[in-house]
């Protein structure tokens, strides 16, 4: 599984959203699950997943699908296609 | 040895004759389950019963889904009175025999099913229920002009053991003793298709029914109907559900002792209710059923309606706490189900509950594990190992 499924699996799972809703451009105003309970499941879903602790400041900063990629990124976990 | 007679559930298979000699005598008499009896606690407790109890009454067991034992004493009389009301609003002039699926010594099938067949000289067929699933099917098979008791949970069952099985038999279908099975009102119609079907609502200590109604007469499962004719019903501001009833159980002894009921004792029914604007009742769930997480109040019963929307299985609930020391509830179906099935019962609380309604967990099991009156073992489920994880929440 790429890490592109593991990260769509996550949020689906986390949002509750159908497989046909996910997107990687989805911002988190665009889904009303996206709460701040969610933010904290986030970040321990993103840990459990990817192995990597955000600080509450970067899990708070999250504003979309692609704030997350940026994050894992910039720590050497690829996102490529 | 305790100084009533008791009867236990194994004396009736050979018929019911014993019960039929118990009932006609003047003598109190206790008829309990075969297993799960702790006599010591039996006797003791008959020991507390005062001189006045001694005769023109019966014992019944009772356990919620606590656990805890409950010895609840009825008057014959009262109990004969009822099944006559009962007759009436039933509509059960027509029927012919019932068949037993439930254990007799639950106060459900005892009053609906014995002490009617009794009263009326109507034909009584003893099952053990799904226990034996063929054993039922075919007497369900071969009976005529029949009524039917069950517990809502008993659906799940029917749809597992008998599929496909059609019982034109039955002409009368009753559930109590928990949630009714609205949602499956469409899958009972086509099993069931000459009865009329009705849920009737209770407690042990009513011995046993308060209210009925019709299934098609509410368009929901908390809906339990208008109380019946003498019953008076009421609810305060806690939402806690108390009953007055000319056919209630005359005393109980619980672990702290003997109760006798008056007649302006208002007895507590264990549920929350509220009454509608047109005096009928509806249900706002056990009353430990309903709990705070997050400042909003979470109503497990009301969960499992979205639940039973989206999943035509078994479905139970348990209560923990979660990582941050907040109250929650684990959401358990059986049987296992599909990845689609799943996220159809995701969909369903993401549709209509906001997220500290949602389950900490939703697990599975091959068969719920039941109480002996139907209800699902809260107890046993917690402890059931194996349980396998669906989802979680990850907070």
């Amino acid at each position: 599984m790429t890490n592109r499924e593991k990260l769509q699996d996550l949020l689906q799972d986390i949002l509750l959203l159908d497989p046909s809703e996910f997107r990687f451009d989805l911002a988190r105003d665009e889904v009303e699950t996206w709460d701040s309970m969610s933010v904290v499941a986030i970040a321990v879903g993103v840990d459990e997943t990817f192995g990597y602790h955000m600080s509450p400041d970067e899990a708070m900063r999250v504003a979309g699908v692609r704030d997350i990629i940026g994050i894992l990124e910039e720590k050497g976990i690829s996102f490529a296609e | 040895m305790t100084r009533f007679k008791t009867l236990r559930e194994g004396d009736t298979a050979g018929g019911t004759h014993v019960l039929e000699a118990s009932w006609s005598g003047a003598a109190t008499f206790f008829f309990v389950p075969d297993k799960g009896v702790n006599s010591q606690w039996l006797d003791q407790s008959a020991g507390l019963i005062t001189a006045g109890f001694s005769e023109n009454c019966f014992g019944l067991l009772t356990s919620g889904s606590t656990g805890e034992p409950r010895l609840i004493l009825g008057s014959k009389q009262r109990t004969e009175k009822l099944v006559r009301v009962l007759h009436e609003l039933q509509d059960s002039e027509p029927v012919e025999e019932t068949v037993c699926a439930l254990p007799l010594s639950y106060s459900y099938a005892f009053v609906n099913q014995w002490v009617w067949a009794h009263v009326f000289g109507r034909g009584l067929r003893l099952t053990a229920g799904f226990a034996e699933p063929d054993k039922l099917k075919a007497a369900l098979e071969q009976a005529r002009g029949a009524m039917l008791c069950l517990v809502g949970s008993q659906v799940a069952l029917i749809r597992r053991y008998f599929p496909d099985a059609v019982f034109p038999g039955v002409i009368r279908l009753h559930f109590a003793g928990g949630r009714f099975p609205q949602e499956q009102l469409g899958f009972l119609r086509e099993h069931f298709p000459n009865a009329q079907i009705f849920n009737n609502y209770g407690c042990a200590e009513a011995m046993p029914r308060l209210t009925l109604r019709r299934a098609e007469d509410a368009p929901e499962a908390s809906r339990i109907g208008f109380p019946l004719p003498g019953v008076e019903m009421k609810s305060g501001a806690d939402r806690k559900l108390l009953f007055r009833s000319p056919y209630r159980a005359v005393a109980y002894v619980d672990d702290e002792g003997f109760h006798p009921v008056a007649d302006e004792d208002w007895i507590p029914t264990g549920d929350l209710g509220e009454q509608m604007p047109d005096g009928s009742w509806r249900l706002l769930g056990r009353a430990n059923e309903v709990f705070k997480r997050f400042g909003e109040k979470i109503s497990l019963p009301t969960l499992l309606t979205t639940v039973k929307g989206a999943w035509a299985g078994d479905a139970a609930c348990y209560r923990e706490v979660d990582a941050q020391g907040d109250e929650g509830y684990v959401l358990v179906l059986s049987p296992e189900p599909t990845g689609q099935q799943l996220r159809d019962v995701l969909m369903a609380f993401r549709k209509h509950h906001a997220r500290p309604h949602w389950p900490l967990r939703i697990e599975s099991l091959e068969l719920m594990p039941l109480l002996p009156n139907g209800k699902p073992d809260v107890r046993s489920l917690q402890s059931a190992t194996e349980r396998q994880l669906h989802w979680r929440q990850r907070i």
